[in-house]
């Protein structure tokens, strides 16, 4: 764990709203063995609906932390008070420029997902899907072939979510399991290993935009060099800014999703045993599942200062909106802790609320349901391997590793 | 049964869609067309799910 500086509380939080939950320190939130982070962050629904966590982003800061689902949707449905540009990844280098669009405000924002929104809109992810099955089908079977057992994340889920991804950049496999590595330094490497991964990723998100300048094919990032906004081409740096949070977003997240669902479907067979004999519950078990086991909190910056709910937030503050705490909301979902495959009226936020709605959210979607209709086909009834534990992290972005499962 | 569109609030998650594709219709980016939507008796429990499944509310349940 990396230690910071202790920063001092800002004069303006009342010591009785400082709460010491924090996403990356709390009980459950370093690695665990067959841990639960989701369920363990749940714990703040205990307390009052806003607090101050003294620490609690990847560099140390402190941020409110919005516990309800609806105060959430308020704070996310409102860009204007509640910012979401703050460089989190040039930060690393200690540069600042936006991921675009995540990190732009209105109007900027709306002009670049008028300009993307088509390229992962549902009707184009239909598109998609005989693709996504195939490649599937391709390490479901070759995992089958090889034995009784497996590493999910480095057999299944990273390198059939990566490959999605290098298919929509246009680029082949042949480096796959390098970009997995850049997404692991990045967003979960400490302070050395993360500024090396984003300039690798930069340089690599550079140099392939040159290319296709010069010579442009059929694919994302020549559709990108030749788009325009407000009657310009984009700039180098937009350009960059895009790439870097297509990249960023498309590798990690959607494996992890995976994994923690066949980790979950390990350790209860008579859910298993549901979807197994009756698949078409898949869709909406997949929308439960992405209702328990969300990955990704929002972070917002206060443009002004503004009472919100009884917390004088300053303007500069950091606001948290963590997916996993609001979709654990009893007031939204009756019995939260329960995880209902059949769950209906499950408006979960796992792709945030507001303008900066996951803008591949359809995509993983189709993935994750699809992952899970072809592994429950070609995988018999699978346990976590005697002797094995997961291990599972809280954080920025959550996750698990070593899931070996085992269906001998 | 009318379903009042607030596009203003439609952030494109295409939930509504996903339950009723031949109630919600969505435009070339995913997000709902613009106007109210005028639902047949028959579908009236299909579009009132489709409306109920919109994480940001945009779409009010009408007379």
């Amino acid at each position: 764990m990396e230690t910071f500086a202790a920063r001092p509380i800002p004069a303006h939080v009342p010591p009785d709203m400082v709460g010491d939950f924090s996403l990356f320190s709390s009980p459950g939130m370093q690695p665990t063995p067959n841990g639960d982070p989701q369920a363990a962050a749940a714990v703040v629904h205990q307390g009052p609906r806003i607090f101050y966590s003294p620490v609690n982003t990847r560099d140390g800061r402190g941020t409110w932390v919005i516990t309800r689902a609806q105060d959430q949707r308020k704070v996310l449905q409102d860009p204007e008070t509640f910012s979401s540009h703050r460089s989190i990844f040039a930060s690393a280098l200690g540069e600042s420029w936006p991921m675009i669009p995540l990190e732009l405000d209105p109007p900027d924002h709306g002009k670049f997902r008028s300009l993307l929104n088509p390229l992962l809109s549902p009707k184009r992810v239909m598109a998609l899907e005989s693709a996504v099955r195939e490649r599937a089908i391709f390490l479901i079977d070759r995992i089958a072939a090889a034995g009784t057992s497996c590493h999910v994340m480095e057999d299944f889920a990273f390198p059939f979510a990566v490959n999605i991804f290098l298919r929509f950049l246009g680029l082949s496999d042949d480096r796959l399991d390098e970009f997995v590595r850049w997404a692991n330094a990045l967003l979960h490497g400490d302070n050395v290993q993360r500024p090396a991964a984003a300039r690798t990723i930069i340089g690599f998100i550079d140099e392939l935009s040159a290319e296709r300048r010069r010579r442009p094919v059929d694919d994302f990032m020549s559709f990108l060099v030749q788009s325009k906004i407000d009657d310009r081409p984009l700039t180098d740096m937009e350009i960059r800014g895009t790439g870097v949070l297509l990249f960023i977003a498309g590798l990690d997240t959607v494996a992890a999703a995976i994994g923690f669902d066949l980790n979950y479907l390990a350790r209860h067979m008579d859910d298993q045993q549901l979807l197994r004999s009756d698949p078409s519950r898949i869709v909406l078990a997949a929308e439960e599942l992405l209702r328990a086991y969300p990955t990704v909190q929002m972070i917002r910056v206060a443009t002004r200062d503004i009472d919100f709910e009884g917390a004088p937030i300053r303007r500069g503050d950091y606001v948290s909106c963590a997916t996993m705490i609001a979709n654990r909301d009893p007031l939204e979902f009756p019995h939260p802790e329960r995880i209902d495959l059949a769950r209906e009226d499950n408006r979960h936020t796992a792709f945030a609320y507001g303008p900066h709605r996951c803008l591949g959210s359809h995509l993983a979607r189709r993935e994750i349901v699809v992952g899970l209709e072809e592994w429950l086909k070609r995988i018999p009834p699978f346990r976590i391997k005697q002797g094995t534990a997961p291990v599972t992290f809280g954080g920025h972005v959550f996750g698990i590793e070593n899931l070996v499962l085992d269906w001998s | 049964m009318k379903i009042i569109v607030h596009n203003d609030k439609c952030q494109g998650h295409a939930r509504c869609w996903a339950m009723a594709p031949n109630i919600f219709e969505l435009d070339d980016e995913g997000y709902i067309k613009p106007g109210d939507i005028d639902v047949a008796e028959a579908d009236e429990k299909l579009a009132w799910k489709g409306a109920k499944s919109c994480p940001e509310r945009a779409l009010e349940i009408g007379k």
